[in-house]
């Protein structure tokens, strides 16, 4: 992944949460994105998530200039490269955790034929496979998070984009998410995590630091199994 | 995503919120079956009404003495004119070969009576062809003769109205009436008729030769009305202009002269009654149109609701890949579900009550197929219209926004 990045955002009154955003974030990378709440990570990972469009600027994702793309274009783009794990969960209320793990799958241009076998395997990978038929609020917040994850892995996405993937759950389960991610990359994945924890940063690879919209330090850690970064 | 699944999630969409899904389809619920029952109520009525006028006799022409004016809806005498004689209905039976039947006819309101009852009856003097070309059957007893007509007897058919007013349960067959201080021999009962189109009572009559009407009760040579059977429903307008014109030849009307008569045929009154329920049916159209456009509001609203409540739901689809047009499909699909689900309710109902009316009911009611498939054209039709703006509203959402809104 490709991305040059340099965006505004203006929220009502010309507010600006991200000013000049120059980020660049290679396949494979495993980067967290660190700073205080209102520092404009959330709009960093919507516009890099291809769910809102940059003010100016441009962001070019696997070769393509997202803003240039059309809405059909763009979902397909969300459908096919990205994976999305929400802080609050943000599954479909009222629906078993294998349709919400299959949504993704029905908007899909080339559904799989064996659709409910693809969510159970998955499912099964984030040790859920006892709940298929629970509706999330029959779940606890870190099985919500599992039927998150799993949601974001079924349609095989290269990229994995976290916002404070632990940000409701407790230590253990926290913990326990973070394994996941941490194995995820090891797969061959992009991820990029978005949190306030230090802890949970240090995780990455890479650690971006955002303070006021802008990006306030870009330290990499000793590389250990990275492919390839700057 | 393909048409199923998007109807899929629309079906379970709705079944989450049945209550709010009945409340938005009652609308046109409502509408639909009540436009159904006031269209069958039209056509019954109208039914109704052509089937009297087929049994006040079938291809029939009325000649009437002096000039028919329209007042209040219903055709009036005005003038009093004596140049209609039963010699002009001797001509028209000669003369004009479309013409199948003719009955001079003359009738007076009087009073008659049996014992020491009295009632006022309408004494109807005409010849044998009467009861052919009105649809009067004989029930019991019998007509009476060409020789009845030529001697000016006094015998009598009576009807069943003025049976019930003279005699009670009483058999009145053989009885003697007085109608003008004369004794009429009852001979004959009539079938029991109803009304006719103004609602006068067809059975409250005494009938009796014309000639004996004429000579001994009202003393005059001229009759008011003449009936005239035609041959056929085609032959009515030339039969008719032919009448006309032998009328006019013999009661020596020069070209400047109006008509100094009538011709009121099957076909005048059925175009009347036709406007009458023209009229109707325009109302029903209307009160249609409100009632569907306030149900079509009702899917409006509750849409929008819908899509208000549901932002964060569209939100998390377009997240994983739904296009605006997969959102719109879902909301489409939701509000054509409600218009169809009410539609289809609706049509039921109205059919129900239709069916149930009739047969339990003193109605007449005629269900119209037009109208159900209008019916259900307009549901679709409602369901599209009053769901796509707040579909379309709802796929405008940028995604992020739609996610973080509380």
């Amino acid at each position: 992944m490709n991305s040059i990045c340099k965006s505004y955002r203006n929220i009502g009154f010309e507010t600006q949460v991200l000013k000049n955003i120059t980020l660049h974030i290679n396949e494979g990378d495993y980067v967290s994105i660190i700073g205080p709440s209102g520092a404009g990570k959330s709009t960093l990972m919507a516009i890099a998530g291809c769910l809102s469009q940059p003010t100016s600027g441009e962001y070019i994702l696997d070769g393509e200039e997202v803003g240039k793309l059309s809405d059909r274009k763009l979902s397909r783009v969300r459908n096919e490269k990205i994976g999305f794990v929400f802080q609050a969960f943000h599954l479909l209320p009222g629906v078993t955790a294998l349709d919400n793990v299959i949504l993704p799958l029905v908007y899909s241009r080339n559904p799989p034929s064996d659709i409910k076998e693809r969510a159970r395997e998955v499912l099964a990978k984030v040790g859920l496979e006892h709940r298929l038929h629970h509706t999330p609020g029959q779940l606890s917040g870190g099985e919500q998070q599992r039927v998150t994850i799993a949601r974001s892995l079924i349609n095989n996405p290269p990229i994995i984009l976290a916002d404070e993937p632990t940000g409701n759950l407790d230590s253990k389960n926290g913990m326990e998410t973070m394994k996941t991610f941490d194995k995820l990359v090891k797969e061959g994945k992009t991820i990029v995590l978005i949190t306030h924890d230090s802890e949970v940063a240090e995780h990455a690879d890479r650690i971006i630091s955002i303070r006021d919209g802008e990006i306030a330090s870009d330290t990499k850690r000793q590389p250990s199994n990275l492919s390839g970064n700057l | 995503m393909n048409l199923f699944s998007s109807f899929a999630i629309a079906v379970t969409a709705l079944l989450a919120h049945k209550t709010r899904t009945l409340l938005a389809s009652l609308g046109i619920l409502i509408a639909i079956a009540s436009v159904i029952v006031m269209v069958a109520i039209g056509k019954g009525s109208q039914q109704e009404v052509m089937d009297v006028i087929a049994g006040m006799g079938e291809n029939l022409v009325t000649i009437t003495a002096g000039e028919m004016k329209r007042r209040g809806g219903r055709l009036r005498l005005s003038g009093n004119v004596t140049t209609l004689s039963p010699r002009d209905a001797e001509r028209i039976a000669n003369e004009i070969e479309e013409v199948e039947l003719v009955a001079p006819h003359e009738e007076k309101r009087m009073n008659a009576k049996f014992g020491n009852n009295a009632a006022e009856t309408t004494i109807t003097g005409s010849t044998l062809d009467f009861p052919l070309i009105r649809g009067y059957q004989i029930e019991k007893g019998e007509m009476f003769s060409e020789r009845d007509l030529k001697t000016a007897s006094r015998v009598a058919i009576i009807g069943k109205t003025a049976i019930k007013n003279l005699f009670g349960e009483e058999d009145p067959v053989g009885q003697v009436v007085k109608v003008h201080f004369i004794p009429f021999k009852i001979i004959g009962v009539f079938e029991a008729k109803g009304v006719d189109t103004n609602g006068l009572d067809q059975d409250d009559l005494i009938f009796i030769p014309l000639p004996t009407l004429m000579r001994r009760i009202v003393n005059q040579t001229h009759v008011s009305r003449i009936f005239v059977k035609i041959s056929s429903r085609e032959n009515i307008l030339p039969a008719s202009e032919k009448i006309r014109e032998l009328l006019r030849e013999s009661h020596k009307l020069n070209d400047e002269r109006e008509d100094d008569f009538s011709l009121i045929s099957q076909l005048d009154m059925e175009e009347m009654k036709r406007e009458t329920s023209e009229l109707f049916t325009k109302l029903i159209v209307g009160v249609a149109a409100i009632s569907l456009l306030v149900g079509g509001i009702g899917i409006l609203a509750v849409m929008l609701i819908s899509v208000k409540e549901r932002t964060k739901e569209i939100g998390i689809r377009r997240a994983v890949g739904a296009t605006r047009s997969d959102i719109i499909r879902q909301f489409l699909y939701e509000s054509l579900i409600i218009g169809f689900l009410g539609g289809g309710i609706g049509i039921a109902l109205g059919v129900g009550l239709t069916l149930g009316l009739t047969h339990w009911g003193d109605w007449t009611l005629l269900l119209d197929q037009d109208s159900i498939w209008t019916a259900s054209w307009v549901c679709a039709v409602i369901g599209v219209i009053f769901g796509v703006f707040p579909a379309i509203k709802a796929s405008k959402l940028d995604p992020m926004e739609a996610l973080t809104i509380e």
